[in-house]
């Protein structure tokens, strides 16, 4: 189970938040923020931050395709093909988990993103039982935020 | 002025290159976009830009590495850091390994403007500095 604070968790949604009215016209909507047990929800594109140092575990973004392409518009990037939309969600992780360090600070280390499409068994090896999910919408597409960290041993 | 854009991320780079032309920045070319630190070693040293965007979570040299390899080659360069790395020990480390300026990732276009410009303005200032020796 993570080991996260509210406080902590608060960040999290705010990274999101913060990146969705940044960039664009719409601003997303916290749909529902709880640990989940059981199956860990996705969607087909997923960016995998691992984190190191003195935390452990774990952050993803997971969206549609179709999240990706009214993204990549909204960017004016003309090029919406399958490349284009794994690096725009590996990009939303790393950003989330980037500015997540403003609260951390550097000793969570964040990996480069890992990108996948489809539904990954690197998902389910990478997070633990019991995660906090961050459940969004913007602009009528879904979206999640699985955080799952932990205060490394000594 | 020449800039080099230097970020693993294929839409920051053209977000970058975008956001830099329809700013209208006067005397401002874009000579490379890299994906990594080696790219941008490379194309430093054959197309001597004067300005460079660095973001610092990249595979292989990371960009403060980056930052101490591209110093090496061209001294002169500046160099704006555009990252998502929001805590303010990593901001200090790349000012003081030389970098010029810090741009948080998520950035709209008018910001990544405005810290280029003043980037701009430090290179003028300095060539002015120079002419008047």
């Amino acid at each position: 189970m993570s080991d996260m604070t509210d406080v902590e968790l608060k960040i999290f949604i705010e990274a999101v938040t913060h990146y969705f009215a940044q960039l664009t016209r719409e601003p997303a909507a916290i749909r529902a923020a709880y640990l989940a047990n059981g199956e860990i929800p996705h969607f087909d594109f997923t960016g995998l931050i691992t984190v190191s140092g003195r935390y452990r575990g774990c952050v993803y973004f997971s969206t549609t395709g179709d999240a990706l392409r009214a993204l990549l518009a909204e960017f004016s990037e003309p090029d919406r093909r399958e490349a284009n939309l794994l690096d725009a969600v590996g990009e939303i992780a790393n950003t989330i988990a980037g500015n997540a360090r403003k609260h951390f600070g550097k000793e969570l280390e964040i990996s480069v993103p890992v990108t996948i499409h489809g539904v990954p068994d690197q998902i389910r090896s990478a997070v633990r039982a019991r995660p906090f999910a961050i459940l969004l919408t913007w602009a009528a597409h879904e979206a999640v935020v699985i955080v799952d960290l932990a205060v490394a041993d000594a | 002025m020449k800039l080099l854009v230097v970020d693993d991320s294929n839409i920051i780079r053209s977000r970058i290159a975008r956001a830099t032309l329809q700013a209208n920045l006067t005397n401002l070319e874009i000579v490379g976009l890299a994906r990594n630190g080696d790219e941008a070693v490379d194309i430093c040293l054959r197309r001597k830009p004067d300005l460079v965007t660095m973001d610092l979570t990249m595979p292989g040299m990371n960009g403060i590495e980056c930052i101490d390899a591209l110093l090496r080659v061209a001294p002169d360069l500046r160099i704006l850091v555009v990252s998502a790395l929001s805590d303010k020990a990593t901001a200090i480390e790349a000012l003081k390994r030389g970098a010029h300026g810090y741009l948080h990732k998520p950035f709209t276009d008018a910001r990544l403007a405005e810290a280029l410009v003043e980037l701009m303005d430090g290179l003028e200032e300095r060539h002015v500095r120079y002419d008047r020796r």
